[in-house]
């Protein structure tokens, strides 16, 4: 039977075996609801083959890999690197707000929040810096994309 | 004479004042781009994609390829300078190209790169004009079940030699086929996995896949790099010329480099960072300076940077002439031709023969362009890598929310972008690689088009595959690739796992001692 432990030879913790699984159990839930819904649109026959056909064998070769992968995954460590979450926050943030605020304020209040966003976690750069390349970077996307570039963009909008 | 005929053609579409603005553009921003340490090709190809739809196509692929060998040459200064890659295919440079600049050489090292990055890029450009029409017209006999076998072995090339290993990189392209089924089948008219959405109906957008994936998921992994392992050096940047012994030295390593570099960027999956790779270890076994490697030799930076850009030519020989690109970098190529409407394969020689002469030509242009361009601006680029990078990567970010905005004014696929941004940097946690996921996107229509025809015109025997020569044995250079890459991916998680016996069992020994 397989057994499975960390490198010291402990048993691992619940969340540890979580994060272990976490990617390959992605996989596996992907490759199912590809097969599913594979099946539901009609796998056709080998002369005609149908619309779920592709997505269905696909989801098949991936339900395998992924099951190999679990089982690779198990005994070794999850992940390799230590996750940045603070970055990643910011940078999820930032997206997130550009999303929420160009169609309702325009280009230049979107871009502006953005950059301020993004950098909000970094405290070597002073408020008055973030202010600053916020204001930049507004400018320069005014100036580069709609002015010289023409694209159809609202610099401002009534909110 | 023919080629001459057509090369000059195409030169004078690339000498024309717009073709050349652009070229000039594409191969000035990958070079920015591309000296930003941690941001590669990809993530610039990306972000210059949603302007290409506003262009000519051959103007178009001309600045995306511009903005391909920049970056790849600009990949090179961090190597140098900071011994930061910009781009993976440049950490072979580091390995003399840093102890050079340590030796107040940068200059040099500098000088050589651009040098040898020409030299490298015109053999590269050379093999491109003389072997495609050969390909291409061989290629003309192809079916339907001989275009499947090549995007299969396109596939499996991409995935099995993937730095993560054959299964995790197999499984990428699986799951970059499952998500190019999404939108309408446009066989039947079926809608596919839109999960009710009407935005997804025309599928997702190859931009939003590719700045999702390189563009946030390599920022985000860039921010805590940069702030860590950045660090300044003080370098002389007063020598920059060669002397006549480092002139001499580099002149053979140009050539071997550029010939590696041709062979490896025409094979799909093998790519820059192999043909760097290869070109380096043949020049370390035939120089006669063989003790001075990864201590400052000159050949060392010569050789890879080279074969670098003579494989970054060159790997737009399967992707315009077969339709089947060897990287992710190449995928998006071949997305930004059929947006423009273009399929590429061996008839883009006939019936686009402007814009495949016309990037052939822009070769030669973007070449001169970057040499002319880096010799003056070593200095600039050097400033470049001084600006703190809390100031760049916000303005990174706004110039990939404005970049994916632009394709449709439509907020939906930033929320998209996001989506894929955080699947990409959790993919790199997780040690799978984006790249034979966007090849898989690129290739999925492709793939499942072909396989649909020929088993129609097989009547549904699915032996045509294997029975038709070329079709059979590409498939069975599939299968040795795949049977390769499983045995590397088994061997490796057997050294892992003894190395982890042997250290449990030298810290027990510790612990009871």
């Amino acid at each position: 039977m397989m057994r499975i432990e960390l490198e010291n030879g402990h048993r691992p913790t619940l969340g540890q075996l979580v994060e272990r699984i976490a990617g390959a159990s992605v996989l596996l839930a992907l490759s199912i609801y590809f097969m599913v819904g594979g099946l539901d649109l009609g796998l056709g026959n080998p002369f005609r083959p149908g619309t779920g056909a592709f997505p269905f064998f696909s989801g098949l070769v991936l339900l395998a890999l992924a099951a190999a992968i679990l089982f690779q995954d198990l005994q070794c460590t999850g992940i390799t690197d230590r996750p940045d979450w603070v970055s990643f926050g910011a940078i999820v943030c930032a997206l997130s707000v550009f999303a929420l605020v160009t169609d309702r304020f325009g280009l230049l209040p979107a871009t502006f929040l953005t950059v301020l966003t993004a950098s909000a976690p970094d405290r070597s750069l002073p408020w008055w810096g973030k202010v600053l390349l916020g204001l930049f970077m507004a400018v320069l996307g005014y100036v580069l994309f709609i002015e010289a570039l023409g694209l159809p963009f609202k610099a401002f909008r009534g909110g | 004479m023919e080629i001459f005929a057509n090369f000059s053609a195409g030169l004078l579409t690339v000498l024309q004042p717009q073709t050349l603005l652009y070229c000039f553009i594409g191969v000035f921003l990958g070079t920015f781009i591309g000296v930003l340490p941690g941001i590669g090709s990809m993530a610039a190809i990306a972000m210059i994609l949603p302007l290409s739809f506003y262009l000519e196509p051959t103007v178009a692929i001309v600045m995306i390829a511009g903005v391909y060998y920049g970056a790849e040459y600009g990949g090179s200064i961090a190597s140098i300078l900071m011994n930061i890659p910009g781009t993976p295919s440049s950490s072979i440079t580091c390995i003399d190209g840093y102890p050079m600049a340590r030796q107040g050489r940068a200059g040099v090292a500098l000088f050589i790169t651009s040098i040898a990055s020409f030299g490298g890029g015109i053999i590269g450009m050379v093999v491109m004009a003389v072997l495609s029409p050969g390909l291409a017209k061989l290629a003309l006999q192809f079916g339907p079940a001989e275009y499947f076998s090549v995007i299969f072995l396109g596939l499996i090339a991409a995935s099995a030699v993937s730095n993560g290993g054959a299964l995790r990189g197999i499984a990428m392209v699986m799951a970059g086929l499952m998500l190019s089924t999404v939108g309408i089948d446009l066989t039947t008219g079926d809608l596919r996995f839109t999960l009710g959405v009407p935005e997804l109906r025309d599928g997702v957008h190859l931009v939003i896949v590719a700045m999702g994936l390189f563009g946030v998921g390599e920022l985000i992994a860039s921010i805590k790099a940069n702030q860590s392992g950045r660090g300044r050096q003080e370098i002389d940047y007063t020598k920059f010329y060669p002397n006549r012994r480092e002139w001499r030295a580099s002149f053979g390593p140009i050539w071997r480099g550029g010939l590696i570099g041709s062979f490896f960027g025409a094979l799909p999956g093998t790519g820059q960072t192999v043909a760097s790779a290869v070109g380096y270890a043949v020049e370390k076994k035939v120089s006669k300076n063989k003790d001075q490697f990864g201590k400052g030799a000159v050949e060392g930076v010569a050789v890879p940077e080279s074969a670098n850009n003579s494989a970054t030519q060159t790997a737009f020989i399967p992707t315009l002439t077969l339709g089947v690109p060897g990287s992710a970098s190449m995928a998006m190529v071949i997305g930004a031709l059929m947006i423009h409407g273009i399929t590429p394969g061996p008839r883009i020689l006939t019936e686009h023969t402007e814009l495949f002469w016309g990037l052939v030509a822009s070769f030669l242009v973007g070449n001169i362009m970057l040499l002319v361009l880096n010799i003056p601006l070593i200095g600039m680029w050097v400033r470049l890598l001084q600006i703190p990078y809390k100031l760049m990567y916000p303005a990174i970010i706004v110039l990939i929310c404005i970049g994916v905005y632009s394709l449709n004014n439509n907020v939906f696929d930033i929320w998209m972008t996001l989506l894929f941004g955080i699947a990409g940097y959790l993919m790199r946690l997780y040690r799978f690689e984006p790249a034979p996921l966007l090849i898989g996107f690129v290739l999925g229509p492709m793939m499942e088009e072909q396989l649909r025809r020929a088993l129609l015109l097989s009547r549904g025997d699915a032996m045509v595959f294997l029975e038709r020569p070329i079709s059979g044995g590409l498939l069975t250079v599939s299968a040795l690739i795949l049977a390769y890459g499983l045995w590397t991916t088994l061997r490796n998680s057997r050294r892992t796992k003894t190395t982890q016996t042997h250290n449990k069992t030298s810290s027990n020994t510790g612990a009871s001692s």
